[in-house]
Order: structure tokens, then C-alpha cells, then sequence
């Protein structure tokens, strides 16, 4: 097994854990205990262990089929590992993205090998646009039918765009 | 020096508040893992097809791979914000591509497999946007690039997905941040959604008064309105600056002269500066030359700012160079340049 702080070296020591009698325990290597041990860096310790609490709870050991990159490796670096990690882990991405992005829909450029596709975007774009003003503006009959005829055009294209509703 | 003042109006107009600006671009390959599930041979891979996409497209780029790269020359790139320090640690894996005017370069394999960026002096977001697009625009032609309907260009980070790019303006200053107005300007810009950071010295100490503004949101705008957002919080810090320094000068305009022509002294006459010392004095001096109270331009300050970092003087040497050697250095290189410019007494 390898250590769960570095995911490098094999897991030498199994560190337990007992808070509000919740028992957690982590597997780390020899380097990995001595750099808490060094530093007599008992908060550190903690606060590893307790954020791999707080993680494992969300954590379903999923993990992606094409990379192998894990929930908890992604928890833990912040990074996906490839495209496909985006279908993986998309329930855990949505909520941080709106957190950090405020909207999940891609408005800009997009790549133009397709100019179908382009297109299609650039109707979607504006038509998003079309409805926020219409909304802002109380005209909610015009938005209303604006919202109709881009969910045909999400529709009529396929994608996973089905999640747009949950924006408004 | 009474006299140079009244005669000189203070023409400072705030465009020279703005160092530069810059626009980078994040891209992955579709069918190739991300950085962190990356092999070798996908990483060299990816460098070999990135400069096969290059090809024939007219701009003649020339090619840094990190693990061959002089260490000086490395480090120098990095002082210049040519390459990031992310891509400086990449030693087997990464690599640059410099446009032969130095404007455009496209990082490979940092955090992302293409981080295509593009520079321009002052507050020009616009040429630097489209530099990096017409860059992006030659290497899609062969290159498939990982984007998803809903969220757009798919990064290793999942914070840069979307458009995957960050436009950022270098703003000196020093006003605001004496006048403690920095806690302000860093709200204003992130009630817009965009950052605020100082760069050149430890944390948020920002000893030069350099700071760096950027779109902190990459997804659900499109290109065009962050970049005008960004340039348009620029244009207003900038002005808030400018106005900060008028009334300055207004209110005590002996001791606005005094705090710039001290500095000047100090700069002609020291024998040996680190970084910490010259930081402040280059700020008094960019602002005398922003203000129009030196026969200075702007864009020789900021070139004296680079010229002064620890590895260009290096460079400059030929050879790696001791602290010591460092420091007299630089105040050898610094004493050339304000005599250089500055020769006459009454100029100063």
C-alpha cells in the first residue's frame, strides 16, 4: 500500500486516531511520519488526518475508468487527470464550480473544427444572453419563450446540457 | 530643483500606471492524459506535437526544453514572467516556445499540456489577446483540444476550466498602498470577480508597490468580457492612483519632489543594493518618471526593474554570482542606467 500523505513511498506505519470517538486511520510512510515527528508538528498531524476525515465522508472510492486518477487524490491535489475525469467526477465538480465560477455554462470561444457545433454555440450564447436581459427587464413572457426555444437547441444537439434548468 | 518643478506641469497621465498586460491560455490535448497522469513519453509526445503543429505557421519560435536549458538563462526567464516558476521545476517535461520578438510564448506541459501566453506593454489587453488567439488559432488546426459543451475548454485545474484564460494587468502603486487603500481596491476588484496581488518581494508585503490584477472567474464569460472587465477595473484603479498622486503633489509638493530625488540619490551613489533597498527606491524613482519630474520613460524603469533581478545580473555577468557580487552588481548596473539618463544636475 502506498502512503496516503506523498502517494509515493510504501505505507510503513499505520497512524490512529480517536476524536469524539470517531476512530480514523492512515496509512504513511517512514519520510512522512518524521516530517510531522521533526517538527513536533502535532496540529499538522491533525489537521491531515482531519481533513482525510472530512474527505472520506464525501468519498465514494470512486475513481476514474480511462486515468486512474482517485476522489481522494483529487481531494487532495485539486487536479483531474484527464477529459474523461470530468464525466467521473462531475457531481463533486458542479458544486465547487458554481462555488468558484458562479455560473456552469461555457459562453466563450470554442474550438472551430466544427463550425456546426460553433454555430450552435454561438445560438445558445446569445439566445442565454436574450433571456437574462428579458428576466432582468420583468419581461418574463419573452423570457419564458426565449428559455423554450434554447432548451430545443440544447435539446436538438445531444450533450450533457441537460443540467442547465438548475441554473436559473 | 524648485524652479524644475514649477516649470514641469505634471503631465503624468495614468496609462503609465499600468506596466503591462498579458493573456494566457490553457489548453489540453483530447486524447492524452493531464499533467498528473502523465508518462514521459505522453509528455514528450505532447512537446513533439505541439511543435509539429507549429509548423508552417509562419512565427518563427524558438525552443527551450527545461532540461537543457543554461540555469541561468532558466532563472532569468522566470525574473521576466516569460515562464513560470511551475514550468522552471518541470525539468524532464517541460519545455518553451519563445516567438522571436519575445511576445508569445507557449508554455508546454505545466500544469496544463499549452499555457499559450502573450505579452504587451502598458494597458493593451486587447493586442495581448490577440497575439495568444492567433496562436491558439494555428496550433487548433492539428491540435484537438480537450472541451466540453457545458464546461468549455477542460483544464487539469478544474479552476481554469471554460475559456482557461486569465488576463492580467501589472499596476504600480505605491500611492494607494501608502495611503493604506489597498484593502479597498482589493474588494472593488473582487466584487467584480477579479484578484489582486502583490508581486516582487515576500507575500503581501509588495515592496516595488507592483501588484497584478486578474479574472479570478474563467467560465460562463466569454473572452471578450473578462477581458474588458479586467481592463476596465485597471483603467479605474489606475485612475484612483493618479489622483492619489496629484493631490500629493499638491498638498506637499517639496516633500513629493524630496521623497523622488532622494531615492535618486541612493541610486546613483550606493555601491551595493539587494533587493529589499531597491524595490522602494525604484518606486519613488517610476513615479517621478510616471509624473514627468525625470527625463525618464516609464518603460525604462520597468526594464530597469527586470535588469535588476538576481539572475539577469548574472546573465549580464556571464557567470553565477556570489550574494555579494550580486548586490554590487546590481548597483553597478543601476548607477549606469540614472547617470545614463539623468546626467544633468538640473534634471534631477
Amino acid at each position: 500500500m502506498l502512503c496516503e500523505e506523498c502517494g509515493e513511498r510504501e505505507a510503513a506505519v499505520v497512524v490512529t486516531t480517536v476524536i469524539n470517538g470517531e476512530s480514523t486511520s492512515r496509512n504513511l510512510c517512514r519520510e512522512c511520519v518524521k516530517k510531522y515527528q521533526k517538527g513536533g508538528d502535532v496540529s499538522a498531524l491533525l489537521a491531515a488526518i482531519l481533513s482525510s476525515m472530512y474527505k472520506a465522508r464525501g468519498s465514494s472510492g470512486k475513481s476514474c475508468a480511462h486515468c486512474g486518477m482517485t476522489l481522494e487524490e483529487f481531494n487532495k491535489t485539486g487536479m483531474l487527470g484527464c477529459a474523461e475525469c470530468y464525466r467521473t467526477f462531475r457531481s463533486e465538480l458542479d458544486p465547487m464550480l458554481n462555488r468558484i465560477q458562479g455560473r456552469t455554462q461555457h459562453a466563450g470561444r470554442r474550438p472551430h473544427t466544427d463550425p456546426a457545433a460553433q454555430e450552435r454555440g454561438d445560438r445558445i450564447m446569445k439566445l442565454r444572453r436574450a433571456m437574462e436581459a428579458a428576466v432582468s427587464e420583468e419581461a418574463f413572457e419573452e423570457a419564458a419563450r426565449l428559455r423554450d426555444e434554447l432548451k430545443k437547441l440544447q435539446e436538438g444537439g445531444g450533450e450533457e446540457t441537460a443540467k442547465e434548468g438548475a441554473e436559473e | 530643483m524648485t524652479e524644475a518643478f514649477t516649470e514641469k506641469s505634471p503631465r503624468g497621465d495614468k496609462s503609465a500606471i499600468v506596466l503591462s498586460s498579458r493573456v494566457r491560455v490553457a489548453r489540453n490535448l483530447k486524447d492524452m492524459n493531464f499533467r498528473p497522469k502523465m508518462t514521459q513519453d505522453q509528455a514528450d509526445e505532447c512537446i513533439d506535437r505541439v511543435l509539429e503543429a507549429l509548423r508552417g505557421g509562419g512565427d518563427d519560435f524558438r525552443y527551450y526544453p527545461m532540461r537543457g536549458i543554461d540555469p541561468i538563462e532558466k532563472r532569468a526567464m522566470v525574473e521576466d514572467h516569460r515562464i513560470s516558476a511551475d514550468l522552471f521545476k518541470t525539468d524532464d517535461r517541460g519545455a518553451a516556445l519563445i516567438s522571436a520578438d519575445g511576445r508569445v510564448v507557449i508554455m508546454i506541459n505545466e500544469e496544463d499540456h499549452l499555457r499559450i501566453q502573450a505579452f504587451a506593454s502598458g494597458l493593451d489587453l486587447e493586442t495581448a489577446s490577440g497575439l495568444a488567439y492567433r496562436t491558439e488559432d494555428v496550433l487548433e488546426k492539428s491540435l484537438n483540444f480537450a472541451f466540453d459543451e457545458q464546461l468549455g475548454y477542460l483544464t487539469a485545474c478544474p479552476t481554469n476550466t471554460g475559456t482557461g484564460m486569465r488576463a492580467s494587468v501589472m499596476l504600480h502603486l505605491p500611492l494607494l498602498t501608502a495611503k493604506k487603500n489597498m484593502g479597498q481596491v482589493t474588494q472593488l476588484a473582487a466584487k467584480l470577480g477579479l484578484t489582486m496581488r502583490g508581486i516582487y518581494g515576500e507575500g503581501s508585503e509588495a515592496l516595488g508597490c507592483v501588484y497584478q490584477l486578474s479574472n479570478q472567474v474563467t467560465l460562463g464569460k466569454t473572452e471578450h468580457e473578462l477581458t474588458d472587465a479586467v481592463s476596465a477595473v485597471a483603467a479605474q484603479i489606475a485612475g484612483m492612483e493618479q489622483e492619489k498622486r496629484l493631490q500629493a503633489l499638491r498638498e506637499d509638493p517639496v516633500a513629493f519632489e524630496d521623497r523622488i530625488s532622494r531615492a535618486i540619490g541612493t541610486l546613483k551613489y550606493a555601491r551595493m543594493m539587494d533587493l529589499k533597498e531597491f524595490y522602494p527606491l525604484w518606486s519613488a524613482l517610476r513615479v517621478g518618471a510616471a509624473m514627468g519630474r525625470i527625463p525618464m520613460d516609464v518603460r525604462e524603469c520597468d526594464a530597469l526593474l527586470t535588469a535588476a533581478q538576481d539572475a539577469h545580473l548574472c546573465r549580464a555577468a556571464g557567470r553565477e554570482l556570489t550574494d555579494r557580487e550580486i548586490r554590487e552588481a546590481r548597483s553597478a548596473m543601476v548607477r549606469r542606467t540614472i547617470r545614463d539618463r539623468l546626467s544633468s544636475e538640473e534634471d534631477i
